[in-house]
């Protein structure tokens, strides 16, 4: 397939026992006209469609449609194991003769880790004129800063103004570590395992991603739910999912890692 | 794609998304890596994500949060909202997104690229896999960079 100028686009890799119509009409990375197919091998099969290989990947659409592709899957009830963005593969033959028959065994030992547990995110960030109004509320040196600051011209004072700048995110820094841990708290004893990240922008407070039973989901919605009730108009709370397991089928393709079975 | 289950949902927003900066947290250097294949690797985002990080914390945006706080009216509360929405849009833009969509742009590498590579790429047995988990709470760190 690479002589006519084509790769295999992997997405990852599912449980044999999906029919192919699980991933009929799904759109594809590189290519919105190239059908997603399986290619089975051994009990399993992965997830693929053909790339043009004179093209670049990476596009904004590229990554929605990966991640479309997988949680779809996820969605279906049956394990995925969610392959690197960007993964290609020479041909159909090199699919199967290759990735599948060697990685077989990592990959049943992620399927089988895998089976009834999906990925959930919860990605919370404060409201902004709430935590600022926290932040004045609760820290007297900012209120004197910001009084201090009131009678200035607006290019006067500028070592105030750094220094209550940098207070004020301090002071957020300092919240997000405790709302952080209510976080954890809260939805953690409703999940196998958890990974979180400080989100990038200045008032986000957390990207927490979950790893869970299926036979907990519905408890962790609600616990989830019951949080962001607490938290109304100080912090917005949004849940995604179920997803593909992104965050969690590294370690669960890990030999010897048994985590918690 | 997710399924978004609207059951009784007041303050939980369950919407699913398409937005850019949602995807790229979730699945850019996620997932599995095979280390015998030929894959896309995206390198340069990361690098800009970590940057858009330190932007936060410079200087430049200790006055903008200085600016908010200043005109933050205290005796309201909730409805006024100038000048702050404004500033964390600007960050957001600045930092992220921007940055981020700079780098989704500005891959170069083309799959046939990479295919050519295949062969006489070193392999590293999977370090990118072992790395995890790297990530950690606070940016201490970068804050003191910019000191």
């Amino acid at each position: 397939m690479a002589e006519d100028g084509r790769a295999c686009y992997v997405y990852g890799v599912v449980t044999d026992d999906r029919p192919d119509e699980s991933v009929k009409d799904l759109p594809a990375v590189g290519d919105p006209e190239a059908p997603v197919t399986l290619i089975r091998q051994g009990g399993q099969a992965a997830v693929v469609s053909e790339v043009p290989v004179d093209k670049p990947l990476g596009t904004p659409e590229d990554l929605r449609t990966h991640a479309r592709v997988l949680d779809h899957l996820a969605a279906q009830g049956s394990p995925v194991l969610p392959f690197r963005f960007g993964t290609v593969v020479r041909d159909t033959a090199a699919v199967a003769d290759e990735l599948l028959a060697e990685g077989h065994d990592d990959f049943a030992r992620g399927l089988d880790r895998l089976r009834g547990r999906t990925q959930l995110t919860v990605r919370a960030r404060y409201d902004q004129d709430a935590v600022l109004r926290e932040v004045v509320t609760e820290q007297p040196e900012a209120r004197r800063l910001r009084d201090e600051l009131r009678g200035l011209p607006e290019d006067a004072g500028y070592e105030q103004r750094l220094e209550l700048g940098q207070l004020v995110m301090d002071s957020i820094a300092a919240k997000r570590s405790v709302d952080a841990l209510e976080l954890d708290r809260r939805l953690a004893p409703y999940a196998l395992g958890s990974v979180s990240e400080e989100p990038a922008s200045p008032e986000g407070l957390i990207n927490a991603s979950f790893l869970v039973a299926d036979a907990k989901r519905e408890a962790f919605e609600e616990a989830a739910e019951e949080l962001a009730a607490h938290w109304h108009g100080r912090v917005r709370m949004r849940l995604l999912g179920p997803l593909a397991p992104y965050d969690f089928v590294a370690d669960a393709t890990l030999e010897g890692k048994e985590g918690d079975e | 794609m997710t399924v978004a289950r609207q059951q009784q949902s007041q303050y939980l927003d369950r919407a699913s998304s398409s937005a850019l900066v949602d995807v790229v947290d979730l699945i850019l250097d996620k997932g599995l890596v095979i280390d015998v294949y030929v894959r896309v690797s995206l390198v340069g985002i990361e690098i800009l994500t970590i940057d858009a990080r330190i932007v936060v914390a410079s200087v430049d945006t200790y006055l903008r949060f200085a600016e908010a706080t200043n005109r933050l009216d205290l005796a309201r509360s909730g409805t006024e909202t100038h000048g702050l929405p404004g500033l964390m849009d600007e960050i957001r833009e600045g930092g992220g997104k921007k940055k981020t969509k700079g780098a989704l742009e500005g891959v170069k590498e083309s799959v046939s690229d990479l295919l050519r590579d295949d062969d006489d790429e070193d392999r590293e047995p999977e370090a990118e896999e072992r790395e995890r988990p790297r990530r950690t709470r606070g940016s201490p760190s970068h804050r003191e960079r910019e000191r």
